[in-house]
């Protein structure tokens, strides 16, 4: 990994660590963390911490730093200061499903790993999210929601720690979004992961997250649990929170 | 034709519409065929009847027979193997320093600025303007004629390789340093696969540039090959075999075409438009 500041990557059983969340290790945790673009501060001074298991959601306006946020998870982008305490590895699915025109649908959930993974692995990641059967196919003869349904086979093939969804159903329509959700929910139930995901979509934060947190001028602004709220209430907060005015 | 059309309005209607389709595609499939076949008859008849003498274009009948007793005697074959080995190593040596340098300048910033602007420099004058050098430099042999033809491929594919690469997704490239692929993964995996369209284009561009090196480089002295066959021809006036020259040229031209389409079937499956060995 890139050797900028004090950046360290662990894997995620660390030693020690005895104060915070002794019932579930951390899946990650960022202390004091800086991202200048030039003179611009995108994220400053900013602490986050995901347990094992826990499905985190980011909201927060265009440019805020939300999706820099991620990107230095998944280690795509390099830290100005600040520590990241995070898997080597984490898994991220993005808003394109990013598969492989050439490559089958098996071959692109096992790519890069394919002695590990194998067909077998491959097709039983694809029978998870419904696809199964579909190994040999072409990703050019799946719907925009099949495509990312195997993003995210791809993604959870790995049985990752940390799993990082950046605006992944923000390209598709309403109805294949609402049965993402459920799908999602549910494969994070099985493989509990520590889940961020990043998106515009208050409703969908609602809908997914144990927590969710507002972002705002590279910091993080505000953070609600979900079920110390009535949703009605807590999707008008967040609503304010965002700035946009509700009648 | 009129079979199928006939038979076909008996049909109910959405057969009738597949069947008038496919008719039609049938019609103008053979439409197309029918001209050029109607331009050798006419050709023969105009030979035969003598409006046209046989030393400026004589009858495809006698080009035919020509191509029959070269067969036969097995020196057209000697003649076209010489000639399909000079196009063959002239094409691997081109070609792999090609693929080579066009795969390095695709990768590496550095790389490019040291190779390709002399590239390009060279590039910029037309091959065959080099062959008095050439000529000057390995004489008239066979080393001179495959030098030739390594030229001309050179550069189509150095070309194409380069931006094959160049033209890859980042986005793909990000997703690779996610899923943490090593390197030779990745340029298997992705790099590879991901500018194959743009080399099998500068393949196919190639080989066109191969043949005409070829039958320049042909011209030059020589005891063997398709080339010295038009060129012996010529001193004894023989049209009818110069013409089988230019025939074997065009079909060896075609059945490049061929090859190349082939290689697409098989590397571009995934791709729609190639997909079925249709035609891009």
């Amino acid at each position: 990994m890139s050797a900028t500041l004090a950046l360290s990557r662990h894997a995620t059983d660390e030693p020690g660590g005895a104060s915070e969340a002794a019932v579930q290790p951390s899946a990650v945790s960022v202390r004091g963390l800086q991202r200048r673009y030039g003179a611009r501060v995108v994220i400053d001074a900013l602490d986050l911490d995901i347990r094992q298991g826990e499905f985190v959601a980011l909201l927060g306006e265009s440019g805020c730093g939300k999706t820099t946020l991620l990107r230095a998870l998944a280690g795509l982008d390099r830290l100005d200061a600040g520590l990241i305490r995070a898997p080597e590895r984490p898994s991220v699915v993005f808003q394109e499903h990013r598969l492989l025109p050439w490559a089958t649908l098996w071959e692109n959930i096992a790519l890069g790993h394919e002695s590990r993974i194998g067909r077998t692995g491959a097709a039983h990641a694809l029978a998870e999210v419904g696809l199964a059967g579909r190994e040999d196919d072409w990703p050019r003869n799946l719907s925009g929601g099949q495509a990312q349904r195997v993003a995210l086979a791809r993604a959870l093939v790995h049985d990752p720690a940390l799993l990082l969804l950046d605006e992944p159903f923000a390209a598709l329509d309403a109805l294949t979004r609402i049965k993402m959700h459920g799908l999602v929910k549910e494969l994070v139930a099985r493989h509990a992961p520590g889940v961020l995901i990043v998106t515009h979509d208050v409703d969908e934060a609602l809908t997914l997250a144990d927590r969710i947190l507002v972002m705002r001028a590279g910091r993080i602004a505000a953070s609600f649990r979900p079920q110390d709220h009535t949703p009605r209430a807590l999707r008008l907060r967040l609503l304010e929170e965002l700035g946009v005015q509700s009648h | 034709m009129a079979d199928i059309t006939t038979s076909s309005s008996h049909s109910p209607v959405p057969w009738s519409r597949a069947g008038s389709w496919l008719s039609a595609n049938r019609f103008y499939h053979g439409l197309s065929w029918a001209i050029p076949l109607l331009i050798v008859v006419l050709w023969e008849v105009a030979a035969r009847a003598g409006w046209i003498a046989a030393q400026v274009l004589p009858a495809p009948s006698s080009v035919a027979a020509t191509a029959w007793n070269l067969a036969r005697s097995g020196d057209l074959f000697v003649h076209l193997g010489v000639s399909l080995l000079r196009a063959m190593t002239g094409f691997l040596a081109g070609g792999t320093i090609g693929l080579a340098l066009g795969v390095l300048s695709g990768f590496s910033r550095l790389a490019q600025a040291l190779v390709d602007r002399p590239l390009q420099m060279v590039r910029a004058i037309p091959f065959l303007a080099m062959l008095p050098l050439v000529i000057v430099w390995f004489g008239v042999g066979e080393v001179a004629k495959i030098f030739l033809v390594a030229l001309a491929v050179l550069f189509p594919i150095y070309v194409n390789t380069m931006l094959g690469i160049r033209q890859i997704d980042p986005k793909l490239m990000e997703l690779a340093k996610v899923i943490g692929m090593n390197w030779p993964a990745v340029v298997r995996r992705i790099i590879l696969p991901g500018a194959m369209p743009s080399i099998l284009t500068g393949i196919r561009y190639a080989l066109a540039h191969a043949w005409l090196a070829l039958v320049i480089a042909e011209t030059l002295a020589t005891t063997r090959g398709i080339g010295f066959l038009a060129m012996d021809a010529r001193e004894f006036l023989q049209t009818n075999v110069i013409l089988l020259t230019i025939m074997i040229y065009a079909i060896i031209g075609v059945a490049a075409d061929a090859l190349v389409r082939s290689l697409e079937a098989r590397f571009l499956s995934w791709h729609a438009n190639y997909a079925n060995g249709g035609k891009p």
